[in-house]
């Protein structure tokens, strides 16, 4: 049978020693934990940095890889995209966006998962929001700089992306305005990179530079000045967009979702029947059982692409080929039909394809050798004759 | 005679509040014990008919005759009452404050209620007292003294003072039973002494002190119930009680929400809960499980059927769109991380249920205004066992069984190709027959999952010195019902309580759990089990053309989780008015998560291997005191304050390797390329302090007013100091003395207004960018977060009024509340342009939602008799939430093709898609677009259950079922399978449309041509969104008392045959409208989730 509380029955002058001391106890502890609490109120979360210490001129070089990094992130990710919109691959998995892609609902797709619209104009706005901070932070350095024509080069490639992919420019959260208006913002930026790259001494930056240009000024509609440029590039120079194993964000979209995730396919496009081409290799692929494989929705057999077959393939920002092409394009307008096969030729010699005969009129051949030269690359199939 | 009357007045002290006490005692008379009285309102007191007729008496004797007549204590000093004349009161219908007036008339003397007597007084008070006179005189003096300065107290005579004690025992039982009431409070009333009942319902309670003492019984679930009795020094009395059944215990103590332990009837809020009685019996693994279907107004959704991962709670419905909606969890005080962890876990569910004593569950900001921000979802606090005095009291329970699924009907045999891999019944819509050449030779990939529980528990204490311990240990293996998913914990307690002294005592609180878990690979995943089995033909995996998805479990998805949970208070009350506590608490969360595709993998050859460790810490510091006060007898206060402080932390490294040189067991860096993909680290302090002012009159009426002040490091340096106010009113209408209804006794009347917050997380206020690495390997940066330095938190209003009431003398209790709560500035993610280069949506406090709702909760007795008790419980809770103002945006969750989306002027989230309006017309579809669907939360839910006990309470059978509706739910798998031609629903009408004869579709309907037949929007479900109303059968429980003879040594035994989730019934047609794929994310939709399964148990239960 249980017993009284003890506790209850304790004497009183018990009670009034334990309470002095309980409370005495509380108050020390109380005291204690107030005094210590200024350090320990002090919230200081490590990572992320503030936009302010950004501005230091030792940070400049990492904010230029920024750039570069950002860049081929949201370059990666549109070439996926219009890929299949283009038609260079077709959809034989399960994303809604891919599937809208596929059936040429670029808005939505746009809008979804990869997020290719936020990524290009990441591109563009560190750039530019980038090169504004060079200049303050540098002071007298900037304009003789390396990083800085660097800094202009990639700047002229994020707009060039954007020009060659959207409808509408829109800067900085303003009014959408032309399109062209980003192939405007790149012709200047390139030429800003040309000016310093020289005074820097940094050729590859510069040819680099002016390939761009070269691009952008066709796009405008400026053939002189693009064959200018062009012809100052060798057929054989190439710039890239860096991707690495280094880590995921610098993998290759195009791989993760046509080598490693089977979303997309060569199967049903033009390109199943091309084969042999260097410029647009594709190939089968078997399971373990020597079943071909299908992609991402188990029904598409999964024709894989095979220009970009690790996570660590660069994608080409700009070739010495496709400024043949340009010439031949310039050629072409201008009625000399010989002198723009010469080019393409010359064009189909780098990538160690036979010459084609000069049928004295443009032809369908040419169409593809404009459109397969950037497959899956800088301009995805966007800016095909 | 009155002076030995007043000598009555037998232990008087005058506490100081700082705790140094002063006994100020009087060598007084025990001729008349009857003085020391039950203790009641002085409203009662004075109410009281006089029955007294008297003439021509001195004023002593009249106050003399009154006290014999009404019974009402009077307290006088004889010595102050000469001189006054003779008075006359013929008041033997009038009542005692009447007769009072009468008799005091023309005197110098007035009354005044005091501690539940009449004390007779000077009416020049105020003035000087002399100093001369007797020692009553002088006791009188200090009396008076005391009054005025409302510092008295009535404090019990030491029994060594005195040497005149007694001994009260007895025995406590249920006055509808006769069943013995164990660990009921008995409580000397008055003396400070008491005692707790044991098993078989025995008390005892030496050294009170001789005389008339009031002896009261409480416990939970019963009214209480006092008795006068005379206590004869040196011998024993025997007093005995039989307890009503109080479906709405008033005089429960309830801790969560409030500034201290507050009796139920002070408190003008709802709070539910559970005793571990009520769940004794049901199969649960975790505390989720347990709160499932019990309690009015807290939805719990399983999410998935993985052994060791957790579900979703909330409370009241959805109330904030981005930042979580899960209630803090507190245990003994402590808060416990609160969120779902990393892996899925839920830490909530590491208390063992073996453990548990008790959960008090406060529903919305109008309770939980004390916890200030990120209480604005709900307060849920478990209380563990804690030691009793006595012998060690041994209990051991080991339980056998396993978890099951059958997912086949007669229109799908194979049962999702899931009950059968191999066989007849895997076929296509289109007749392709198939199998899996991986197929396990059982034929199925189901199994039986084993299930083995073992707890172990003892608990005791000493009386000298005062400690009190309750040890336990567990140990639990889970097998789910597809290899090798499955989860194996183990983990102990450590409860210790130890008083020094009346006035002071400690506790510490310990728990480890150590959790090891298998995960099957699941969801939207194409590596996912169910993804691939279920698509049939269409899967991922395959040897040669044939389904091999044996070959999926070569990935390994392990989770081993720690947990320990550490507790240390300090209680300390240095006066019966004056009391304060001091928690510090330590939740302590570590989770590592492995994915390991192994070399040669077929979908990976290479192999591959991530790693997520995951650390979360919770500090709390939580003081809190309150001071009493009465004004005499009618009037109460307590004046409350406290202050917490919390640090959270959470840190996270995500590493992964790729490709191994070869097959074996590997690690990170066996890979030979190694990254790593995540390292956070975040810290966030949360303080803040309260006031509270509650005023009590009557002891039936109590409003309380406080206000909660507090900052979260969220919003930068100066803490962003927010204010919350509370306010809330209890009225125990029933007191009243015209109240009619005998039948309806007691009923409180509850109303209550109070706000809390929510804050953002730890960079949402300011502009940062993320360090990156670009160009292969080289540093770089880029942008993270746009900042907002205006951010605060978002801030949820409840206005909650209710009803409790138990009818039929206990048979039935009712407890019915409304709410109304608007969260304003509530924060949404708003996406900045693009083209201003930060992705990241940013928070900003534009919202306003808006969620009302009703619970009710009623128990009732329909059958009781000695050998037969049967009862049942139901509740209803409805919740319907409204965004009002989300700026204007369309917020979509997550991804566009989920459909779950926040538009203004829908509930919170809803499912927006295509509506078939001719659904069951054998026509070709007529489609509506972006049509309002339904909201993704219930709407409704009801619990109910019976516990029918027999033959004495040998036998206990316990049924508990629970609904959940008004909701619906993405079924991404019938639209996946349907599209792959293996959706059984689907079969008939994609035949016909493969007939090739387009009459062929005149008996298919409208609805299956749409969602069978190529939706023109492949890939976005927009026709695939059901209705998820379900019913289950959560529990249903035998329980048998074994005779003791037949476990030699043992005090009792138990044998328990239980099951869960026995039945489901529903016309959703995926695998179970309980399941999502986002975890604890606000957004649903299934997407290949194991579901959760039936679970069957049988159980043995031993205490000796």
């Amino acid at each position: 049978m249980p017993k009284a509380n003890p506790v209850k029955t304790r004497s009183m002058k018990m009670s009034a020693r334990t309470s002095r001391l309980g409370l005495a106890g509380l108050l020390v502890l109380l005291l204690g934990l107030g005094t210590g609490c200024s350090d320990f109120l002090e919230v200081t979360n490590p990572g992320p940095l503030t936009d302010e210490q950004l501005n230091d001129p030792a940070a400049m070089a990492g904010l230029v890889t920024g750039m570069s990094a950002d860049l081929s992130f949201g370059l990666s990710r549109a070439a996926f995209v219009v890929s299949l919109a283009a038609g260079e691959q077709n959809h034989g998995g399960s994303y809604l966006w891919a599937g809208q892609a596929s059936r040429g609902l670029i808005t939505d797709a746009m809008e979804e998962a990869p997020h290719v619209w936020g990524f290009m104009h990441r591109a563009r706005w560190v750039a530019e929001a980038g090169l504004d901070r060079m200049q303050e932070v540098m002071g007298g350095d900037f304009t003789s700089s390396p990083l800085s024509a660097r800094a202009y080069l990639l700047a002229g490639y994020s707009n060039r992306l954007l020009g060659e992919t959207v409808c509408d420019a829109v800067f900085d959260g303003q009014a959408p305005v032309d399109f062209s208006q980003h192939f405007d913002r790149a012709e200047a930026h390139f030429t800003e990179s040309i000016g310093i790259a020289q005074a820097a001494g940094a050729s590859t930056l510069e040819t680099s530079a002016r390939a761009g240009r070269a691009t952008v000024r066709a796009a405008l509609g400026d053939w002189s000045g693009a064959v200018s440029d062009a012809a100052q590039v060798p057929t054989d120079f190439q710039y890239d967009a860096i991707f690495s194993l280094n880590t995921t964000r610098e993998y290759n979209y195009v791989y993760s979702e046509t080598g490693n995730r089977l979303e997309a396919s060569v199967f049903n496009t033009d390109w199943e029947e091309v084969f042999d081409d260097p410029r647009v290799p594709w190939d089968t692929i078997y399971d373990s059982g020597g079943g071909l494989r299908v992609g991402q929705d188990g029904l598409t057999p999964h024709f894989q692409q095979g220009k970009y077959p690790g996570w660590d393939e660069n994608i080409p920002l700009v070739k010495g080929a496709e400024m043949r092409m340009i010439e031949a394009e310039a050629q072409l307008r201008a009625g000399n039909v010989d002198e723009a096969f010469n080019l393409v030729n010359e064009q189909r010699a780098h990538f160690g394809l036979p010459a084609l005969e000069t049928p004295g009129r443009p032809t369908r051949g040419m169409h593809s050798s404009r459109s397969t030269s950037p497959w899956s690359g800088s301009k995805a199939g966007t800016s095909g004759i | 005679m009155l002076r030995s009357a007043l000598m009555l007045l037998t232990t008087l002290a005058l506490v100081y509040p700082a705790g140094a006490q002063v006994e100020t005692t009087a060598s007084l008379d025990l001729n008349e014990p009857e003085l020391i009285s039950q203790i009641a309102p002085a409203s009662e007191l004075l109410e009281r008919r006089a029955h007294l007729s008297v003439e021509d008496v001195t004023l002593d004797e009249g106050l003399h005759a009154l006290r014999e007549a009404s019974g009402v204590p009077l307290a006088f000093s004889p010595s102050r009452l000469e001189g006054n004349g003779t008075v006359t009161c013929r008041c033997d219908d009038a009542t005692v404050q009447t007769a009072l007036d009468r008799l005091l008339a023309g005197t110098d003397f007035e009354f005044v209620p005091l501690d539940g007597r009449i004390l007779i007084e000077s009416s020049d008070r105020g003035r000087a007292a002399p100093e001369s006179g007797s020692a009553a005189d002088r006791l009188f003096q200090d009396l008076r003294s005391s009054v005025a300065t409302t510092e008295l107290r009535l404090v019990a005579r030491s029994p060594q003072q005195f040497g005149r004690t007694g001994t009260v025992t007895g025995r406590v039982v249920s006055l509808e039973t006769g069943q013995p009431l164990g660990a009921a409070q008995v409580e000397a009333v008055g003396t400070g002494l008491g005692a707790i009942t044991d098993a078989a319902g025995q008390y005892s309670i030496a050294s009170v002190p001789a005389g008339e003492v009031q002896i009261r019984v409480q416990t939970i679930g019963h009214a209480t119930q006092s008795r006068t009795v005379q206590v004869v020094a040196g011998e024993s009395i025997q007093v005995d009680f039989e307890l009503r059944q109080e479906a709405i215990g008033l005089d429960a103590i309830v801790v969560t929400g409030q500034a201290g332990a507050t009796r139920r009837r002070e408190v003008g809020v709802s709070i539910g809960g559970l005793s571990a009685s009520d769940i004794d019996l049901a199969p649960v693994s975790g505390t989720q499980e347990m709160l499932a279907g019990r309690v009015p107004g807290a939805t719990v959704m399983a999410n998935t059927g993985q052994p060791g991962r957790g579900g979703t709670m909330v409370l009241r419905g959805l109330n904030s769109l981005t930042q979580g909606n899960s209630p803090l969890i507190y245990v003994d005080g402590v808060r416990m991380f609160s969120e779902g962890a990393a892996g899925g876990l839920m830490p909530f569910n590491d208390i063992n249920p073996g453990d548990i004593d008790r959960i008090e569950v406060v529903r919305g900001p109008a309770a939980t205004t004390i916890y200030g921000t990120e209480a604005s979802a709900g307060v849920i606090q478990i209380f563990t066992k804690r030691g009793t005095d006595g012998r060690a009291v041994w209990e051991a329970e080991t339980q056998f069984g396993f978890n099951q699924w059958d997912p086949s009907t007669s229109q799908d045999p194979s049962g999702f190709f899931l009950a059968e891999c191999t066989g007849p019944n895997l076929v296509t819509s289109q007749g392709v027959q198939f199998e899996d050449v991986t197929c396990p030779s059982s034929g199925s990939w189901l199994e039986l999952g084993q299930v083995q529980r073992h707890f172990l528990s003892v608990r005791g204490g000493s009386e000298d010195p005062s400690f009190q311990y309750y040890l336990s240990g567990n140990f639990n293996r889970e097998g789910g019902v597809i290899a090798p998913g499955s989860s194996n914990d183990r983990g102990v307690r450590a409860n210790f309580d130890f008083a020094p002294a009346d006035n002071l005592s400690f506790g510490a609180r310990v728990m480890y759990n150590q959790r090891e878990s298998q995960f099957l690979p699941d969801g939207n995943n194409f590596r996912g089990f169910l993804l691939n089995v279920t698509r049939g033909p269409a899967n991922n995996y395959k040897i040669g053309a044939d389904p091999a998805n044996d070959l999926i479990r070569e990935q390994e998805l392990t989770n081993e989780h720690d947990h320990y949970v550490l507790g240390f208070s300090v209680d300390h009350t240095p006066s019966d008015r004056f009391n304060q506590q001091l928690r510090i608490g330590y939740d302590y969360n570590a989770i590592v998560n492995e994915n390991h595709r192994p070399f040669g993998h077929a979908t990976d050859v290479p192999g591959f291997i991530s790693v997520q460790d995951w650390k979360h810490y919770v500090l709390s510091f939580d003081y809190s005191g309150s001071f009493r006060n009465q004004f005499g007898d009618n009037v109460t206060s307590r004046f409350s304050w406290g202050g917490q402080l919390f640090e959270d932390t959470r840190r996270q490294l995500n590493v992964t390797g790729n490709e191994f040189a070869g097959p074996g067991q590997p690690t990170v860096t066996s890979a030979s390329r190694t990254s790593t993909t995540a390292d956070i680290r975040l810290r966030v302090i949360n303080a803040g302090m309260f006031i509270e002012e509650q005023i009590g009159l009557f002891d039936r009426l109590y409003i309380t007013a406080g206000a909660r002040f507090d900052g979260n490091s969220a919003f930068g340096d100066d803490f962003g100091i927010q204010m919350y106010p509370k306010l809330n009113a209890s009225y125990i209408i029933s007191d009243h003395d015209f109240w009619p209804l005998e039948w309806a006794e007691p009923v409180q009347l509850r109303a209550a207004v109070g706000d809390a917050g929510r804050a953002p997380g730890a960079f949402d206020a300011v502009q940062t960018w993320n360090p990156i690495s670009g160009d292969d390997g080289s540093p770089a940066f880029t942008p993270g977060q746009l900042g907002n330095p205006d951010l605060g938190p978002e801030r949820s209003r409840e206005y909650e009024v209710g009803m409790d009431a138990t009818f039929l003398q206990g048979r039935l209790g009712v407890d019915v509340s409304y709410f109304h709560q608007t969260t304003r500035d509530a924060l949404i993610g708003m996406a900045p342009p693009a083209s201003l280069g930060f992705l990241s949506s940013q928070l900003e406090n534009v919202g306003v939602i808006e969620s009302t709702g009703v619970e009710l909760e009623l128990t009732g007795v329909f059958l009781q008799s000695d050998q037969l008790d049967w009862r049942g419980r139901f509740h209803l809770a409805t919740s319907n939430s409204e965004a009002v103002d989300v700026a204007g945006q369309e917020i979509i969750l997550g991804s566009g093709r989920w459909n779950n989306f926040i538009r203004e002027g829908y509930p919170v989230p809803s499912l927006f898609g295509t509506r078939v309006v001719n659904a069951g017309e054998m026509a070709e579809p007529v489609l509506e677009e972006d049509q309002f669907i339904g909201t993704v939360y219930p709407t409704r839910t009801l619990g109910m259950g019976t516990t029918l006990t027999a033959l004495n309470g040998q036998v206990t059978l316990d049924v508990h079922g629970e609904f959940q509706g008004g909701h619906y739910l993405q079924n991404a798998v019938g639209f996946q399978n349907a599209l792959r031609n293996v959706w059984v629903p689907c079969y008939e009408a994609q035949q016909a449309a493969a007939a090739g004869d387009p009459s062929a579709l005149n008996s298919i309907p409208a609805e299956d041509r749409y969602k069978c037949l190529s939706p023109d929007e492949p890939y976005s479900y927009p026709g695939w969104l059901e209705s998820a109303d379900f019913f289950k059968l959560r529990s249903a429980s035998l329980n048998l008392q074994l005779p003791e003879r037949w476990i030699p040594g043992a005090e009792t035994a138990r044998l328990t045959l239980s099951g869960r989730n026995l039945l489901t019934i529903t016309d959703y047609t995926g695998l179970d409208p309980e399941v999502t794929d986002f975890g604890f994310s606000v957004q649903r939709q299934e997407y290949y989730n194991i579901p959760p399964t039936r679970r069957f148990l049988a159980s043995l239960r031993v205490t000796f």
